[in-house]
């Protein structure tokens, strides 16, 4: 069979910039930030005391968002301290993920040599992205850690001379905190890329009538995985700054 | 591992980029979003917090002004029986009066009229006094007529 379907792992180069290399993801990744930031500016600007539909919600989910990071830190100074950044990870997984079902990314590109060269690739499925976030998490966790804790009695979680049971404990602390890196990054890669591939195949043996319902789902699964990735981070931010003795 | 990396188009340019540019966008979203709308929320609350004071506020005096009210109801029914009570002392006190200066009237009216009534007989006698006196007169010179024509 003469196979029409293209699959690339990583995100194809379209163009360089004074050397720089531009990927087709990294290209939706700035029109990401860029829509982002137009929202931000005209709807930071626009704010209401009586508001109207869209800030309503806006604010509904912002004060819930903000009252269970406050819930699951326990403390309202931490939660303004770190909801920037989850809010962001969150706002831009899923627009990320969302945008990439518009018409336009991933089928408008170069054909070269029969091969399709996308302008535009949804920026998780490029594991550079979900690995720079993934980064970004891990190395927020740990010196949130450190910072709270203070670096000896973090490094106790990993480091216990006390106990055989406590040294293969730590050990598998370490092991478990850097395998949040892959976790993070895979995860998000994994299923926006599955998702893709999915979509991609669907449309080559029945093009008219199983992609839609495919979309739908993994426009819901580009949600859940901002979800996943914003809570996770959380989550190991408030184990990172529970006392390790508490904590048994 | 180099083989992986290259699988999967992992590049150090790529990975700072993809970090930087989630930087920045963070940072604009603080700026632009979270905290305009963190500032709205709070001022709203503030709003609220400060509107439910005032009405707690507005019905104490609420409460306060009823209890004065009443207060001003008993004052005033008080002073207006008082001023009552006060209207009705000085009008018996005045019919008293106008009865007694009346009575005094009537009576100086009835020793008057007595007086009158004395003088208006003593009058009356004395004239009647004078009209026997000029009738006796008349009728003795009517006798001494008759008897001096007798005579003649």
């Amino acid at each position: 069979m003469n196979s029409g379907i293209h699959v690339s792992l990583k995100a194809e180069t379209i163009g360089h910039i004074f050397g720089f290399v531009v990927t087709n993801s990294l290209l939706m990744t700035w029109i990401v930030t860029a829509l982002l930031i137009i929202f931000a500016f005209f709807f930071g600007r626009n704010l209401k005391m009586i508001p109207g539909k869209l800030q309503a919600a806006f604010e509904w989910l912002f004060e819930g968002a903000f009252g269970y990071i406050s819930e699951t830190l326990e403390s309202d100074k931490l939660a303004k301290r770190f909801f920037p950044l989850l809010a962001t990870i969150f706002l831009f997984v899923l627009v990320a993920n969302e945008l990439e079902f518009f018409p336009g990314v991933g089928s408008i590109g170069i054909f070269e040599g029969g091969v399709l060269t996308p302008f535009l690739r949804a920026p998780a499925a490029d594991l550079n992205l979900t690995l720079a976030l993934a980064f970004i998490s891990f190395f927020t966790i740990e010196i949130t850690g450190i910072a709270t804790l203070g670096g000896l009695k973090y490094a106790s979680k990993f480091v216990n001379l006390r106990s055989p049971v406590g040294f293969a404990v730590g050990l598998i602390e370490i092991i478990s905190n850097l395998g949040r890196i892959i976790s993070f990054s895979f995860r998000l890669f994994g299923n926006i890329f599955a998702g893709e591939i999915l979509i991609m195949v669907a449309g080559y043996f029945l093009p008219y009538l199983l992609p839609a319902p495919l979309i739908g789902f993994e426009m819901f699964i580009g949600i859940v995985q901002a979800l996943v990735f914003a809570m996770l981070t959380l989550f190991f931010i408030k184990l990172a700054i529970v006392d390790p003795h508490e904590s048994h | 591992m180099q083989a992986l990396l290259a699988a999967f188009g992992i590049s150090g340019s790529l990975l700072l980029a993809q970090a930087v540019n989630f930087g920045i966008l963070m940072v604009a979203l603080t700026y632009l979003l979270y905290k305009p709308v963190m500032k709205t929320l709070d001022a709203r609350q503030k709003k609220v917090a400060q509107g439910v004071i005032d009405a707690e506020r507005a019905a104490e005096k609420l409460a306060t002004a009823d209890v004065e009210a009443a207060t001003l109801v008993t004052k005033a029914e008080g002073e207006a029986d008082g001023i009552v009570a006060g209207a009705r002392e000085t009008a018996t006190a005045e019919r008293v009066r106008i009865l007694k200066e009346a009575e005094a009237r009537a009576a100086s009216v009835a020793v008057d009229a007595e007086a009158r009534a004395k003088e208006t007989a003593a009058k009356s006698l004395r004239e009647s006094e004078k009209e026997v006196a000029r009738l006796a007169i008349l009728a003795a010179e009517k006798v001494l007529m008759k008897e001096h024509s007798k005579h003649a």
